[in-house]
């Protein structure tokens, strides 16, 4: 009987036991399962976080880039135009010698005047040119050479009043209404794009 | 053995019983509770880390873009340097070329 007893009580402990261990067992289950749940939530968000981040540091990196070729582009092109404006400087130097000196300006302010009769279609012009044309021209027949050469008869008068030009002609008609810019300022803005060009081919041909 | 005895004896089993259960509801109650604790410095673990790692790859960007800057700028040096050494002989020739134009 006392041996059947013990058998029974140690039966009714040991099935608590085991329900306990089940329990708890279920119970560390579940909470194993949340922690796993919310640990792949974060590492998800960390991975969104890393992934914006890396495109961050991507579009920063390429700013700098960007930014620092702009820079060097525009540095480039301020040395570049430097380098040709030297030389057109030059040529304006260079223009400034050959009016004053050089024997073969005559032709071309002749050809200036020629160019600027042309230009006018008026039987009555002004001609005007610098001053140190003007004392060139004065007691000479070169006008009449020049008008000479031109189509058309004309008749044209020598400005006393001298023109703040390097070298060239200035030809006016009688109304003042038509004005022919040959001097070499004139010449020069107008074909500033063109010398540009050239001398851009020439100094920067690889 | 007397019959009030075994029943004493049966009735304890029960009580020890109820005992080993009550413990492990409260066990599991305590982890139940804790459980919220665990997950938030969980996730602020990971997120500490995440920050630092954003936070390095943010400076090591700016450093590479720094350095290509560096670069693309002693690049651009070398090829002013190079411009503003253009040969006399093509300055010469260019200077001609313009005149050439402007007297034509």
């Amino acid at each position: 009987m006392s041996s059947s007893l013990e058998k029974l009580v140690e039966d009714i402990i040991r099935e608590s036991k085991t329900k306990a261990e089940e329990l708890k067992k279920q119970a560390l289950g579940q909470v194993e399962e949340t922690l796993a749940k919310e640990r792949a939530d974060a590492v998800r968000e960390a991975d969104l976080i890393i992934r914006s981040a890396k495109s961050e540091a991507d579009a920063e990196r390429s700013r700098r880039i960007s930014q620092a070729k702009q820079q060097a582009r525009l540095l480039y092109l301020a040395e570049k135009n430097k380098v040709v404006r030297d030389v057109l400087n030059d040529l304006r130097s260079r223009l400034v010698r050959f009016a004053q000196d050089d024997p073969s300006y005559s032709q071309f302010l002749l050809k200036s005047i020629a160019r600027g009769l042309e230009a006018v279609p008026s039987e009555a012009v002004k001609i005007a040119l610098s001053e140190r044309d003007i004392r060139r021209f004065k007691g000479t027949k070169m006008l009449e050479e020049t008008l000479a050469t031109t189509r058309t008869p004309r008749k044209a008068v020598l400005s006393d009043k001298p023109i703040a030009r390097t070298g060239g002609a200035v030809v006016t008609s009688g109304d003042g209404k038509i004005r022919a810019d040959c001097t070499f300022e004139a010449r020069l803005e107008l074909m500033e794009p063109r010398l540009l060009a050239e001398i851009s081919r020439i100094l920067f041909a690889s | 053995m007397s019959s009030p005895e075994i029943m004493r004896r049966i009735v304890e089993a029960e009580k020890e019983s109820k005992r080993i259960l009550q413990e492990a509801e409260q066990e599991i109650a305590k982890m139940k509770k804790e459980l919220p604790n665990k997950i938030a410095s969980m996730r602020q673990e990971i997120l500490r880390e995440v920050a630092q790692q954003r936070e390095r790859l943010l400076v090591e960007a700016e450093k590479a873009g720094a350095e290509d800057a560096e670069q693309i700028a002693l690049e651009t040096r070398k090829k002013v340097e190079a411009l503003s050494r253009t040969r006399e002989a093509r300055r010469k020739q260019a200077l001609e070329k313009a005149m050439a134009l402007l007297l034509s």
